[in-house]
């Protein structure tokens, strides 16, 4: 058995990142803010919320806006390393599976690649002051005011979204002109406003160049994301990947149709090269497909640490320690108590997702993974009667595997025939005559149903409606007599 | 051909059995639910082998069986466990509790709910999907005209378009008229399927709505208060069911202050002399 693991493919390559807040910018740089990763815990009424910046502007420039539910406290909030996002996108990513034919002339080996969706100042006083008395006026509240990290973060409350819009304008954060009419709702919620900016100061004292994740975490019956934010100043979709944590089974979406992306599909050898693109490929047309208005299910799995069975089946990458899943807030887990991953990934635009996304925890624990297969042929000398019919199989595991290329991603596999017909080149002259008789149907190949099967079991359907309906004497025999 | 036309009026259950059958098609082949043969075999199974037991016990009419396959089908649809044996329980519980908790003879809970409600809440193994049904224009149409349909034939189109307008106007006020969001957002919510079928195929039961018109009305108000306020105030998913539950506790009340004729499945035809 040969394993080998292929590193990881960058997919999906988007630019920035939203969240489910937007991100706003200061100076007028335009912003495309198409991609956020977060990570949803969920535990009783309790929601442990990781956002991942994957902000490609000047750090100046960021800032972020997100609704939440109560007033948080400091120890609400805190900083976490990116760390954890890779960890859990390299081991719930969609994967590629490599099989081994064997020689019939003459073991199943696998080997595994996956197709990891790598995503990749404290104020002055008279400032803190002005901004104040300036909120004041315009019905803005400012409820708590911290640094963490490298952020600068205040918690507002606002009696009506024009002061909270001309507040931020005010205060330098660029509001999309749309966002106030998405603001209203939340403010009448009830919602506070979570709003960040970097602090340049604390950026360089902790030597990282890169915006590390905001987690917060608050108690309360809402469990949603407000994604209606983030598309206030996004004209197209957007795509965001949900890493959820719960103690019982899946989460899933209430208010959209929660949809497994296809899965264990055959695919040719060739599309290794290109797993990216081909998986991005999938995703659109699935999205599509389903009327781009659903959420996809990527992952689900048991990762409760004493889980006899299988933890990834293949595994892509080292599978998260418990220590990783304590950091996304899953801090549960690391007492062995049962924990449940569900990835989800939603690609929405304005159109089509007028609502919040709102969830639920299941009781759900059955295991999904998205992956594709590849099937390598058999080596070696193929000349013998079985190592013909082995050939003849092949070639037609191969068209199947170019259909069904075509049908997950749209690809024109016109120019890969020769991937299928090659094959024929192996073949014996007497094995190519025969496989091209002309009684053999294109769908008699090895593993589709046979001809005669098919007419055997056509003319029995046909004999036993005749009998139904003879029965009945709707039908009835033209008599023969003179 | 009339003969079979024939046979399907006779009975509204023939009506809801197509249509249950035809949105679990629905799901499977356009929505791609994982076709999970096994749990509906269960639930299906369940349901008539109770309904048999309680038939030959009883002594009662064969063509009660029907309602036992309304009842597996509406499950098949909602509901979802983890394990066969919650599935079992929730048949069992549903249709034992038509034999079982009866007031002036007549059962207190609609069958379904009370299965999946027992499911849930004693198990903890099962939920409901709210969201499996996605709100697409197709399917609210699809389920609006069969649903219409059914509830005509069953003179029950009171209890759902009561309960639909009491929901809808509740959530008008407060998604669009309070928060400001703006009418997609409350059409969005009205479309779901889930809330679509329940409308039409569960809350019209004819057997556990009150008898009398104006009592059904004022019952399928309360439904749809109830179910708003726990999702308004708690957050609480599908709350239809929940409440429905609730205020079906509260029906033979109804049924003992405003009295009304008790419903029958197959009304007695004129006999007519049928040429063999």
């Amino acid at each position: 058995m040969r394993a080998l693991v292929i590193q990881a493919l960058a997919l999906l390559a988007h630019q920035a990142g939203a969240f489910c807040g937007f991100y706003v910018a200061k100076a007028d740089a335009t912003l495309f803010n198409d991609r956020s990763e977060i990570i949803l815990v969920r535990d009783g009424q309790r929601t442990i919320l990781t956002m991942s910046n994957d902000f490609k502007g000047d750090v100046k420039d960021f800032a972020l806006v997100v609704p939440v539910p109560s007033v948080l406290q400091r120890d609400d909030i805190k900083v976490v390393e990116r760390r954890v996002f890779d960890a859990l996108d390299a081991y719930s990513a969609p994967r590629l599976v490599e099989y081994y034919d064997e020689n019939p002339c003459a073991q199943w080996r696998y080997a595994e690649m996956d197709a990891q969706e790598s995503m990749a100042a404290p104020l002055s006083n008279t400032a803190t002051r002005k901004m104040e008395m300036s909120a004041k006026d315009k019905g803005v509240t400012i409820e708590a005011r911290y640094t963490v990290g490298e952020y600068d973060i205040l918690i507002l409350s606002a009696t009506e979204s024009v002061g909270l819009k001309d507040w931020l304008v005010e205060n330098g954060y660029r509001i999309p002109q749309a966002a106030h009419e998405v603001l209203d709702p939340y403010i009448k919620s009830n919602l506070k406003f979570f709003v960040v900016k970097v602090n340049l100061d604390q950026l360089s004292a902790t030597g990282f160049n890169t915006l590390r994740p905001i987690q917060i975490r608050f108690d309360s019956h809402k469990f949603m994301l407000p994604i209606r934010l983030g598309m206030a100043n996004s004209n197209g979709s957007q795509d965001m990947i949900v890493h959820a944590f719960t103690r019982t089974g899946r989460v899933e979406c209430v208010n959209y149709r929660t949809v497994k992306v296809p899965t264990d599909r055959n695919i040719p050898l060739f599309v290794k090269q290109r797993f990216g693109p081909f998986y991005k490929d999938l995703f659109a047309r699935a999205h599509r497909r389903e009327g781009r208005n659903t959420v996809f299910l990527e992952y689900a799995w048991t990762v409760t640490p004493s889980f006899n069975g299988m933890k990834c089946d293949p595994c892509v990458g080292p599978p998260p320690m418990t220590r990783e899943f304590a950091q996304a807030g899953a801090d549960w887990s690391q007492q062995g108590a049962p924990t449940f991953y569900t990835r989800m990934h939603v690609r929405y635009a304005r159109d089509r997702f007028p609502q919040d996304l709102v969830f639920q925890v299941t009781p759900n624990t059955e295991h999904f993974q998205a992956r594709y297969v590849l099937t390598h042929p058999a080596q070696g000398d193929l000349t013998c009667s079985e190592g013909q019919d082995y050939l003849e199989g092949l070639f037609y595991r191969r068209h199947r595997e170019l259909e069904e290329l075509n049908a997950l991603t749209g690809w024109d596999v016109e120019k890969h025939r020769d991937y299928a017909s090659e094959v024929k080149k192996r073949m014996s002259p007497e094995q190519l005559k025969k496989m091209e008789a002309p009684w053999v149907l294109p769908f008699s190949g090895p593993g589709g149903p046979s001809a005669p099967l098919i007419i055997a079991l056509a003319a029995s359907v046909a004999l036993l409606l005749h009998k139904i309906l003879d029965r009945r004497g709707q039908l009835k025999q033209p008599s023969v007599t003179a | 051909m009339p003969s079979l036309i024939t046979f399907f009026r006779r009975d509204a259950r023939h009506f809801q059995i197509i249509f249950l059958a035809g949105f679990l098609a629905y799901g499977i082949v356009a929505l791609q639910w994982d076709a999970e043969w096994l749990r509906y075999a269960i639930l299906f199974g369940s349901c008539l082998s109770v309904q048999a037991i309680f038939i030959r016990w009883r002594r009662l009419p064969w063509h009660s069986i029907k309602s036992a396959m309304v009842t597996g089908l509406g499950m098949s649809l909602l509901l979802k466990a983890n394990a066969p044996w919650v599935l079992v329980l929730a048949a069992v519980v549903a249709i034992a509790s038509k034999f079982l908790i009866r007031i002036d003879d007549k059962h207190v809970f609609n069958p379904g709910n009370l299965g999946i409600a027992a499911a849930v809440l004693l198990t903890g193994e099962a939920w409901v999907s709210p969201g499996q049904w996605g709100s697409g224009a197709a399917l609210v149409f699809l389920v609006g005209a069969a649903g219409c349909m059914v509830v005509l034939r069953v003179g029950r189109i009171d209890t759902s378009l009561a309960f639909l307008g009491a929901f809808a106007a509740l959530d008008f006020a407060r998604q669009v008229l309070y928060l400001g969001w703006e009418p997609e957002v409350w059409l969005h919510r009205m479309t779901n399927g889930s809330l679509l079928l329940f409308s039409f195929f569960m809350i019209t039961d004819p057997m556990t709505t009150p008898k009398a018109r104006g009592a059904r009305i004022g019952w399928s108000i309360a439904i749809a208060v109830l179910a708003f306020v726990l999702g308004w105030r708690w957050w609480v998913n599908a709350t239809p069911i929940w409440a429905l539950l609730i205020v079906s506790a509260i029906t033979p009340v109804l049924d003992r202050i405003w009295k009304g004729e008790a419903f029958l499945w197959i009304k007695p035809e004129p006999l007519k002399t049928i040429p063999n």
